[in-house]
Parts: structure tokens; C-alpha cells; sequence
């Protein structure tokens, strides 16, 4: 099984994965110019983003650790799931009875979402999860689940 | 009321920016026009302490995967909680689907945003199906009407208007009717005419259906 981590906070490990530290990465923000869907399809006009697409799209799971920031992902995070645009077809299919995207790849990982961070109410805690659900609901994963970072502690994961 | 309007899309001052379009026409029949300032072209930092001499801030931005784009939520973790009390935040959001319960997700964050930051929350308004905005200005005449009303009103009453409001918003959801119609378009291979011109005019027609990174 083949595991890719996208890392948006600190002090964690995950063995046998393949490890994106956005922290490391100075990622590009998508500028809408639409290059990934209608003049070199499937492919970001902005390369910095290469090899990610490459693990990302050919991994079973892909590990989530976001910090949590006025409630929500963090500018950083948001900019990687703008840039997930070009996984898919510039299409819109009704199929479900709500407008999505339709996927470019036969297949998506399955998601598991940790976050690290406090929220000043429960209210804005099932705002993040449910927006976070949506996310990747979108983005044609089967398999999602959204958690704070302690329950992954707490299933044995390791600390840096 | 002291306003400043920030334009969220990353498209900045280009002439393919719809919240550029939506922002200038909100203000365009207001007595005294707000001041519209860019996200993408200022640093954030500096922009969260400008816009702090403000009473009122509306961003006009557009919808990117169910939210705001990242460089605005860059914006948004610069901007710290006031300690003075009626400052006012409201959100324009034009997208590309349809159907406004699209929003959804991120109305119900700035509605909490607003309160973390003790601003009262002025409303965001949602309007679907506005990526085609700047190809076809006349297509939008009506709305970009209904955006300038909006201003208009709002400069009176320092309120959304909740009948444009709604005009705007819709639809909600896809009735039945509908999702028929969109079957039957998409049955006909009209649905994605549009898409298929601009690849064929890059040359990538062909390519559509590529799988680049699965090697």
C-alpha cells in the first residue's frame, strides 16, 4: 500500500510514506488561468507541483496533517486544494443531482484528515469538518475521514 | 459608512477577473464610491493593518473548491481580532457551478469569521454560474444590474438587500426540472461545447482525456 503524507504542522512522523512538507515547499497559488484544462490538460501551468501530482494521484491514502488556523485550513493547505484542479475535467456532471466536477483518473486515495489546532466553539469545529468532508467528497475520494491530530496520536502514531 | 471593497480573485486587475468586474460595479452608482483594493497585488501583512482604519469590509472574490482561494485565506490569517466595537464584514462570492448551496461550506465559516474577529457579520451573497462573466458582458447585464443595486442600497443602509440577495442566490439547489434539462443537454453533447472550442482553438482537443501523471 502505497501512503503519501501532506504535512501542515509540525513535531509528527509517518514511517514508510511518502512526505510533503508544505512548510518546505513555497507551493504557487492557482491564478485561475485555466492552462490545466484547456491548453495542456491535466497539467498545471506552474510545475512546482510535479511530483506531488505524480504520488498523490498513484497512492491508496493520502495522510492529512493540517493545523488549524481562525478556523479553517491554512492559506498554505487551501492553495495545495486549488491546485488540485488539474486531477480533474474541466466537465460538470448532475449525476448526483448537485453540480461536481467529473474525475480525470480512474481512481483517488482514500483520505485521512487530521487536524491540530482549537476551535473557539463546537459550532466552528463541525464547520471545518464538514467543509473538509465536502473537500475531498468533491475530489472523488471514497474513503475520508476528518480527526484531531490526537487520535492519531492515540493509534500509535509517532511524534518527530 | 467608511468601506473598503477587497477584490479576492488571484486574477487581480486583469480583464478576465469577474470579482474585479463584480467589485467596480458595486461601486459604480454609489454617491461616493468605495475604495477597491486588490489581495493579490498587496502583501497581506500590510493590507490586514490598512484595512483596520476601515468601519466595514466586503470581499468580492470567487469560489474555489467550496471556499475562498488560498491567497485570500493568506489574508485572513493576517487579520487580528478589533477591540472596537460596530466594524462590519460582508462577502460577494461569484462562482462557476450553478447552484448557490455550493456556498454553503464557506457561509457558514465567514458567518463564524466574523465573529472570531468581533466584526458583525454583514452576509455574504452567492451568485452561481459567473465564470463566464467578462466572455460575455451582455449575457450578465442583468445581474451585473442587480450587483449595482446592491451597492447602491448598501451605501443608503449599510445592509445587503435581501431581495437582490435572493434574486442572486438563485438557484439554491437544482430543482427536478432541472436536472432534466441538464440530462437531456448533456445527452446532446451540448454541455460541453464551450470547453471543446477553447481546446481546439489550444490544440489540445485531443489531449482532454489525458492522464499525465500516472507513470
Amino acid at each position: 500500500m502505497r501512503t503519501v503524507v501532506i504535512k501542515d504542522c509540525e513535531g509528527i512522523a509517518v514511517p514508510n510514506a511518502i512526505v510533503f512538507d508544505i512548510a518546505q515547499m513555497d507551493v504557487k497559488n492557482c491564478i485561475g488561468c485555466w492552462s490545466c484544462w484547456w491548453k495542456t490538460p491535466g497539467i498545471c501551468a506552474f510545475k512546482d507541483l510535479d511530483e506531488f501530482y505524480h504520488q498523490y494521484i498513484t497512492a491508496d491514502k493520502a495522510i492529512y496533517f493540517s493545523k488549524v488556523t481562525k478556523g479553517f485550513v491554512s492559506g498554505d493547505l487551501k492553495t495545495i486544494f486549488d491546485r488540485m484542479i488539474p486531477l480533474y475535467l474541466p466537465y460538470t456532471t448532475h449525476k448526483t443531482g448537485e453540480s461536481m466536477h467529473v474525475p480525470r483518473y480512474d481512481k483517488y486515495p482514500d483520505i485521512e484528515f487530521y487536524y491540530d489546532g482549537e476551535f473557539e466553539t463546537d459550532a466552528g469545529r463541525q464547520i471545518f469538518v464538514d467543509y473538509i468532508n465536502r473537500v475531498f467528497y468533491q475530489f472523488y475520494s471514497k474513503n475520508v475521514t476528518v480527526k484531531p491530530i490526537a487520535e492519531f496520536m492515540a493509534d500509535g502514531g509517532n511524534v518527530a | 459608512m467608511n468601506t473598503i471593497i477587497l477584490n479576492g480573485s488571484p486574477k487581480g486587475n486583469s480583464q478576465s477577473c469577474n470579482s474585479k468586474i463584480y467589485a467596480e460595479e458595486f461601486i459604480k452608482n454609489m454617491k461616493n464610491p468605495c475604495e477597491i483594493k486588490c489581495i493579490a497585488n498587496t502583501d497581506p501583512k500590510e493590507l490586514a493593518r490598512y484595512v483596520e482604519s476601515f468601519d466595514a469590509i466586503i470581499m468580492i472574490l470567487p469560489l474555489y473548491i467550496h471556499a475562498m482561494p488560498g491567497i485570500v485565506m493568506k489574508f485572513i490569517e493576517r487579520l487580528e481580532r478589533t477591540t472596537t466595537e460596530g466594524k462590519y464584514i460582508g462577502f460577494i462570492i461569484q462562482a462557476g457551478f450553478m447552484e448557490t448551496a455550493q456556498e454553503k461550506y464557506v457561509e457558514r465559516y465567514f458567518a463564524d469569521l466574523a465573529k472570531q474577529l468581533n466584526y458583525n457579520y454583514l452576509g455574504t451573497v452567492s451568485k452561481g454560474e459567473a465564470a463566464g462573466t467578462y466572455m460575455f458582458p451582455k449575457m450578465f447585464k442583468k445581474v451585473l444590474g442587480l450587483v449595482a443595486d446592491l451597492g447602491v442600497i448598501y451605501e443608503e443602509t449599510h445592509a445587503f438587500d435581501k431581495d437582490i440577495v435572493k434574486k442572486l442566490g438563485k438557484p439554491y439547489e437544482l430543482s427536478k426540472s432541472q436536472l432534466r434539462l441538464l440530462k437531456l443537454v448533456h445527452m446532446i453533447g451540448l454541455d460541453n461545447v464551450g470547453w471543446h472550442k477553447f481546446l481546439k482553438q489550444n490544440n489540445a482537443f485531443d489531449k482532454r482525456l489525458d492522464k499525465p501523471f500516472l507513470y
